[in-house]
């Protein structure tokens, strides 16, 4: 989590809010904050850290692990009208990739704003597509996978 | 409640949270009109 926190003005400059959610208390979230997160960036971990204590958040999203109680690391970009736009869930064992999450709110801001698809691997300011009739078969022509990269 | 998949509508929770030096209650429905990213990770003090 202190690499999400890490990229806050990231974030704030996309108008992204954060929540971060485990099964530990709010108490414990306090204390984590204080210990370590702290320690890791400055400010530590600036959003709502939520409780799940139950697990019923989690088992909602599908990431709940029943055997071990606690919430495996998924992932959610959530629309502004409330629609679960991408998902990533990863065993515990495997961290994050901020970047790509990032790369993902703007490729997803960048629809929706302009009506356009983004290719695989789109940065900003690099070519879309826009659908229509006539591209059919031609994407070829106005995209390389050479633009992946 | 349906379970979350991508397109579908984000499952509505209200949980205590911890933030600036505070206790409080959030509610997912409360973040409606904002893109919002939620992140679920195994636990605190945890190594990844």
């Amino acid at each position: 989590m202190a690499a999400v926190a890490a990229k806050k003005s990231e974030f704030d400059d996309l108008g992204v809010e954060v929540l971060s959610i485990s099964t530990n208390s709010h108490f414990v979230h306090k204390i984590w904050q204080a210990e370590e997160l702290s320690k890791m960036v400055e400010g530590g971990f600036p959003w709502p850290m939520v409780s799940d204590g139950n697990g019923r958040i989690g088992r909602a999203y599908g990431v709940y692990d029943e055997q071990g109680g606690v919430n495996i690391r998924g992932r959610f970009i959530i629309d502004p009208d409330g629609i679960i736009q991408a998902m990533e869930v990863l065993t515990p064992t495997v961290g994050r990739n901020v970047g790509e999450l990032i790369r993902q709110v703007k490729a997803f801001q960048h629809v929706r704003d302009t009506g356009e698809v983004t290719p695989s691997g789109w940065q900003p300011g690099k070519p879309t597509l826009k659908p229509r009739p006539d591209l059919v078969g031609m994407v070829w022509k106005e995209w390389k996978v050479e633009n992946a990269e | 409640m349906d379970i979350a998949r991508a397109g579908g509508q984000a499952p509505d929770f209200e949980a205590m949270a911890y933030q600036d030096g505070k206790f409080e209650k959030i509610k997912l429905s409360d973040y409606a009109g904002k893109w919002t990213v939620i992140c679920f990770y195994p636990g605190d003090f945890t190594f990844v």
